[in-house]
């Protein structure tokens, strides 16, 4: 039937947008989304995203200094958002081999790697990541990024098929759309999805991977998975950014701690997760290091990594393949936490590694829960959907070898203090 | 200004992976899919209970492609549709729907049955006195909305957009608990069936609201 008028509130609350309602534009002009953005994020950071991005006045160790993202204010603060999980990046001896590689090379590469940007310590530290990660050889990414980016482009072309985890990593997806093959998700860790996908297509394929996933800490079925894509033909990659240096009895990833190494043909992972540095790498033979280096776009056309962080990424990578005994502090603090979580009732959801989302469910609660934890002292990060699904917002925490059983049961105290407040957990 | 109103007893959505080359073979040129991956579009079921029309009570199914918005000056629409195909209960609804809204329809009437029961609700769908589909939409925790949204049409004459303001009572999720299945018959003809993914990444549901049309613009 026909009415009068309708009556719409011209502004409604900004919490029933989010990211995903900015993406597309439709129309012809390219900026058509920047102003409707601008109101929308000015209400959204003065409502809780103003947690995103706050800045950092020290180093990243368990105890740090934020600068309030909406009173401007330093806070010192317990740190339980960076990697760096081995609690290397801010080692004497890093730093050591950092201050003398400025000296010697200066800021940076100051070059492709293909040209003029490769330097001895370079190739000294893609020497030694290739040894510790048991491989031929070893090529070097500016960013972990750049990493799946460049390799997976370099590999994979028009025609082929790309077999993707749902809770893939933006690099990985990205990495698909620039190598311009069918890209075919999979659900998550399901090799059920994965065997019914895989076997409608024909070609050149390959499965990617990741080691433990970044948003929910779980980690990668991978016997099953490696079972369905032998089975079909497949190729496969391992993303280990978040297990390399941790898992297995030598550190060299998920593969290892499954007893996989081999199974699994290519292996990429980064260094700033375990070792708190930049950059990727990807470990295999030479062959392949050979061909990516000819082909790998993303490293080709860009900068080398600068000499100072390689000298510091090797100092920590030395520490990190002789200091066994980090790795178990790390997964001791992790299990100490695990316990102390299940014991306050803290739902910590499907993780089984050291990242663990605080699973909150609350789309309309998460950052009054994060702001209140960092009035109890604690730097974390909330996280919400379109990053993770509508409901299962959460706060991410990363466990640090370097944390302490009083740090970890203070954090425990607070999110279990402010969860309860909040009515989410018992 | 003239407003239509549609007033809905239930109306139940589910969102579904299908493939872009899927999707890109349903809409006209110039539309493009709204990916949820690269690769991967949406492919959305609407079933409505309306309780209030010009034409009276009447079922509806809608299939659509969820395409990006047209963002212009105004209130930021949630999303926008390119429905594909739709189905109504009766002539009349189906005759109105065409003449105002040029949308492209199903030309004989379908059987929507509703089962409702606690925390979920199952529409079957017969077309040609044969099973067409069956989708079960769940709730989660309901909250009165007021949402806009955009619907795109193209025919002959033109291309169109309809402006449409949801009101009423909303639940939406991604737990992926709901289910559709989609019946090998003529009704499902423009969907490679083995490839939508059975399971709906989201679900919504609204009840007790009104659907308020603006005038169709021609674009």
């Amino acid at each position: 039937m026909e009415v009068a008028q309708k009556t719409v509130a011209e502004k409604p609350e900004f919490s029933e947008y989010d990211y995903s309602n900015f993406y597309y534009g439709a129309g012809d002009d390219p900026i058509n989304l920047l102003r409707p953005y601008a109101d929308w994020y000015r209400e959204a950071r003065a409502n809780g995203y103003y947690l995103y991005q706050e800045a950092l006045g020290s180093a990243p160790t368990t105890h740090i200094r934020v600068r309030n993202g909406r009173t401007g204010e330093w806070l010192e603060l317990l740190n339980m958002a960076s990697y760096n999980y081995l609690g290397i990046s801010y080692r004497p001896e890093v730093k050591k081999a950092a201050a003398e590689a400025i000296e010697k090379y200066g800021l940076g590469a100051s070059g492709s790697p293909i040209l003029s940007g490769t330097f001895d310590i370079h190739e000294e530290f893609a020497s030694e990541l290739a040894r510790f990660k048991d491989k031929e050889a070893c090529i070097l990414f500016p960013t972990g990024y750049s990493a799946n980016v460049g390799f997976i482009s370099a590999l994979m072309r028009a025609g082929d098929t790309i077999f993707l985890d749902q809770y893939s990593h933006a690099s990985i997806v990205d990495g698909a759309i620039l190598a311009k093959s069918k890209t075919i998700f999979f659900r998550h860790n399901n090799p059920l999805d994965l065997e019914r996908k895989m076997a409608k297509e024909k070609g050149k394929k390959l499965v990617v991977v990741e080691g433990v996933y970044s948003m929910d800490g779980d980690m990668c079925a991978l016997p099953e998975v490696v079972e369905v894509t032998k089975r079909h033909g497949a190729r496969m990659l391992i993303d280990e950014a978040h297990s390399t240096f941790l898992f297995g009895n030598h550190g060299r990833g998920v593969v290892e701690h499954f007893g996989l190494d081999k199974e699994v043909d290519f292996h990429l992972g980064t260094f700033s997760k375990s070792l708190g540095g930049q950059g990727g790498f990807v470990a295999g033979s030479k062959e392949l290091i050979d061909y990516v280096t000819a082909f790998g776009r993303s490293r080709f056309f860009s900068c080398n990594l600068s000499p100072v962080l390689t000298a510091g990424l090797l100092a920590a990578l030395r520490i990190a393949a002789s200091e066994p005994g980090l790795r178990a502090k790390m997964w001791s603090n992790v299990a100490y936490l695990r316990r102390r979580f299940a014991e306050e009732g803290i739902d910590i959801g499907k993780s089984n590694s050291q990242v663990m989302p605080v699973m909150v469910n609350n789309d309309a609660k998460v950052f009054a829960v994060a702001e209140k934890i960092q009035d109890h002292g604690l730097f974390l990060n909330p996280v919400t959907f379109p990053a993770v699904p509508k409901h299962k917002s959460r706060l991410r925490i990363s466990v640090s070898a370097a944390h302490t059983e009083e740090d970890l049961e203070r954090a425990t105290q607070a999110i279990a203090a402010v969860l309860r407040e909040e009515g989410i957990c018992r | 200004m003239s407003i239509t109103r549609y007033g809905f007893r239930d109306v139940i959505s589910g969102f579904f992976e299908f493939p872009t080359d899927n999707a890109r073979r349903l809409l006209p040129r110039g539309i493009e899919p709204f990916e949820l991956h690269h690769g991967t579009s949406i492919f959305a079921v609407n079933i409505f209970d309306f309780d209030e029309s010009e034409v009276g009570e009447y079922g509806e199914v809608v299939y659509a492609v969820v395409v990006p918005p047209l963002v212009r000056e105004g209130r930021l629409p949630q999303s926008a549709m390119f429905p594909w195909q739709v189905a109504t209960t009766t002539r009349a609804a189906r005759e109105h729907a065409i003449e105002r809204w040029h949308l492209p329809h199903w030309m004989e009437d379908v059987e929507v049955e509703f089962l409702r029961e606690k925390g979920r609700m199952t529409a079957k769908v017969k077309a040609e006195e044969a099973p067409a589909l069956e989708m079960t939409i769940t709730d989660h925790s309901w909250q009165r909305v007021q949402h806009l949204y955009q619907s795109f049409q193209k025919d002959d004459s033109g291309t169109y957009l309809a402006s449409i303001l949801f009101e009423g009572e909303k639940s939406e999720h991604e737990e992926e608990k709901g289910r559709v299945v989609l019946h090998d018959t003529p009704f499902n003809r423009d969907l490679v069936l083995s490839e939508v993914y059975e399971t709906p990444f989201r679900e919504q549901w609204m009840r007790k609201g009104c659907q308020l049309f603006d005038p169709l613009l021609k674009l």
